[in-house]
């Protein structure tokens, strides 16, 4: 699992620029799926045809990054954001554009920190002029924040890309694992999630699944600041009663639940306000007559920062649960 | 001319009944089939049945408006704002009212009667009403009912050096340009699409696409340009004259990016000027028709806009030319078979 995590890291994938890591995806799901597709709008999508209900396993591929929006006189570049990143914890980071062009961001002179909105950004690539900036970049590419994978001890790892390739890879393993026990199963790496859940739902419309099962990443506060914790690292997959855009049904919740317990492993619950960890469940559960959405996510430190720490044990159980969830899932 | 009835029709977001009729009658005798859907887009069908991908060219009907919500017993009426409408620029504007289009002035209290604290700040939207002359509520409710709706009364005019000033270009000047194209002729499958309430959350678009289900879909804008003097380059979001505008991300999209390279590959095969435009905020109908169904592949193209959402605006008559003559271009190449979708993916 961590291996694989850590390829799949490798690729730089905004929102709308997740083709960069299409071929990886499916190369890692191709030899066990019956079909393999791109959607118009960037979905990954692999299906195995088999027995039970079609359950279909949605991790998002993009991460949140910037655009390049300007191209000023000096030849520094101003950025818009492209997901969740706030401004303000961007000042000093390393930019890496999707054609592999670096630059710094800073802050324009005289902005008070409370204040930090992106247009007080702008991106050093080391140019002095328009013209020589515009010979390396131009208006509309985007890019990611450097943060690589990186090893934390023994099973703690932390990342620029960690929401949601650990995702992807938890999807990945258990959409494999259930191929081999030929189940009816697909597994969508979806696009453009971090603008606003934009792909999932064409992939879902094309799929019809019996059960749609979210994988992406939960934050949790087991954090200096807070007393008192409500998920926490390395303390088992959390099992999704609601986020921002959808309440999961009691059937699907409890389901997960005792998926869980059969297989012995220790699950957390994860209840989210709207704006702290909205997921592709929504646009799934509202597309055509409704579909049954349930959500297995990986506790995850420092969620919309530019780095993130997981466990890879949790991954590890997420897909446990999940593939015994789907396996055992009646309809 | 069409473009100034355009303009000078009331069409707030729900209300696009008279914008519709003037469409209607003008396209008619070019297109094969011409319907409403439930929700009152007006559905333009052209060359359906020859081979090739459906193309869905949107355009919106509807402009910002007002409601009238209350009438005070002074015959003085309270109103919404129906979209996005900025109230600081309300003060003083006269407007038109329901089908009759009654003569309203949204008034204030004058500066003489302004305590100097009233003086430093925009008048806030409660305390601000239109007038309409009544002189009771009684007298009011013989003219006007709750729910009516107000626009802007301004006239269509030319102004300076190539520019015309209008209300509501936003979106009429995309239903022009859709208007010109449906009069010409192409070898592909062609849906125009008048939509309605997109100021109020692209809703028309959204079932209209599901219905016309197109395999690619661009949405006629208009688009904000505040290119003045004192506003840095990042900040201007377009340039008046500088071509029609391609989006590379606004509020509700990031750009299909191999539609994107085939726009502006079209443009320069074609000589059109265009610009990308430089600014997040905002969207338009694509939004919508890009999530509709297994998902479509396509764009907008905006013109830049003066005072976008205000009671005068301003366009380049050079931009709208530019943008038929991409909006052509672009029809002329999907129809030659040039838009292949491996081609613009990097």
């Amino acid at each position: 699992m961590k291996e694989l995590i850590k390829s799949l890291c490798e690729h730089i994938a905004p929102p709308g620029g997740e083709r960069a890591l299409s071929n990886e995806l499916l190369e890692k799901v191709r030899d066990v799926a019956h079909q393999t597709s791109i959607d118009r709008l960037g979905n990954v999508i692999a299906t195995k045809n088999g027995d039970g209900p079609h359950v279909v396993l949605m991790a998002h591929a993009d991460q949140s990054g910037v655009m390049i929006m300007d191209i000023a006189d000096k030849g520094f570049l101003r950025i818009i954001g492209a997901g969740n990143l706030e401004p303000g914890r961007l000042v000093g980071c390393q930019v890496v554009f999707q054609n592999g062009v670096k630059g710094v961001v800073q802050l324009e002179a005289n902005t008070k920190d409370a204040e930090i909105r992106f247009d007080h950004l702008f991106v050093d690539i080391g140019k002095s002029s328009k013209a020589s900036a515009s010979e390396l970049v131009h208006i509309g590419l985007s890019g990611v924040i450097v943060a690589p994978f990186t090893e934390l001890g023994a099973t703690r790892i932390c990342g620029g890309s960690m929401d949601n390739r650990v995702g992807c890879a938890i999807a990945i393993t258990a959409f494999r694992d259930l191929a081999a026990m030929n189940r009816h199963v697909s597994v969508v790496f979806t696009a453009m999630q971090t603008v606003g859940a934009r792909g999932v739902g064409a992939a879902t419309f094309a799929l019809s699944p019996d059960l749609a099962i979210v994988v992406d990443a939960g934050p949790c506060d087991d954090v200096p600041g807070h007393d008192v914790s409500s998920t926490e690292l390395g303390k088992g997959p959390i099992i999704q009663v609601m986020d921002g855009t959808a309440i999961v049904s009691v059937r699907i919740r409890r389901h997960l639940e005792e998926s869980a317990k059969k297989k012995g492993i220790a699950a957390q619950f994860g209840v989210w306000p709207k704006g702290s960890a909205d997921t592709d469940a929504g646009a799934i559960q509202l597309t055509k007559a409704g579909v049954a959405v349930g959500g297995v996510h990986y506790p995850a430190r420092y969620v919309g920062s530019t780095s993130t720490v997981v466990d890879v044990q949790d991954a590890q159980n997420a897909a446990i649960l999940i593939v015994e969830a789907a396996s055992s899932y009646e309809g | 001319m069409l473009l100034k009835r355009l303009t000078q029709a009331m069409g707030p977001s729900g209300f696009e009944d008279e914008v519709r009729g003037i469409l209607r009658e003008e396209v008619s005798p070019y297109v094969d089939a011409i319907y409403t859907d439930v929700l009152g887009t007006l559905i333009c069908e052209k060359g359906r049945s020859q081979p090739g991908p459906c193309v869905m060219l949107d355009a919106h009907m509807d402009e910002v408006g007002l409601m009238v919500v209350g009438v005070e017993n002074s015959g003085l009426l309270r109103f919404r704002p129906l979209g996005g409408v900025d109230p600081r620029i309300l003060v003083a504007k006269r407007v038109r009212i329901g089908s009759s289009k009654l003569p309203g002035v949204i008034g204030s209290k004058p500066i003489h009667l302004q305590k100097p604290d009233e003086q430093k700040h925009p008048i806030p939207e409660d305390e601000l009403f239109i007038d309409i002359g009544a002189k009771d509520k009684e007298d009011a409710l013989a003219n006007v009912q709750l729910g009516d709706v107000a626009v802007f009364d301004t006239l269509y005019d030319t102004i300076g050096d190539g520019c015309v000033k209008a209300k509501s270009f936003d979106d009429r000047v995309g239903c022009y340009i859709l208007s010109e194209i449906l009069k010409k002729s192409y070898a592909v499958p062609l849906v125009g699409a008048f939509t309605v309430q997109e100021e109020v959350g692209l809703r028309g678009a959204t079932a209209a696409a599901h219905r016309i289900a197109p395999d690619i879909a661009i949405a006629l804008e208009a688009t904000v340009c505040f290119d003045g003097p004192f506003v840095p380059s990042h900040s201007e979001g377009t340039r008046l004259h500088g071509g029609p505008a391609l989006t590379v991300q606004d509020g509700r999209t990031v750009a299909d990016v191999r539609f994107l390279r085939f726009m502006m590959e079209t443009a320069t095969k074609h000589n059109i000027p265009y610009q990308l435009r430089r600014v997040k905020g905002g969207s338009n109908d694509f939004a919508a028709i890009q999530k509709s169904r297994e998902g479509v592949v396509g764009g907008a193209i905006s013109i830049p806009l003066r005072y976008m959402h205000a009671p005068a605006q301003i366009v380049s008559s050079k931009d709208v030319e530019n943008a038929i003559r991409l909006v052509d271009a672009i029809l002329q190449e999907i129809a030659s078979g040039n838009w292949v979708e491996e081609r613009f993916a990097n």
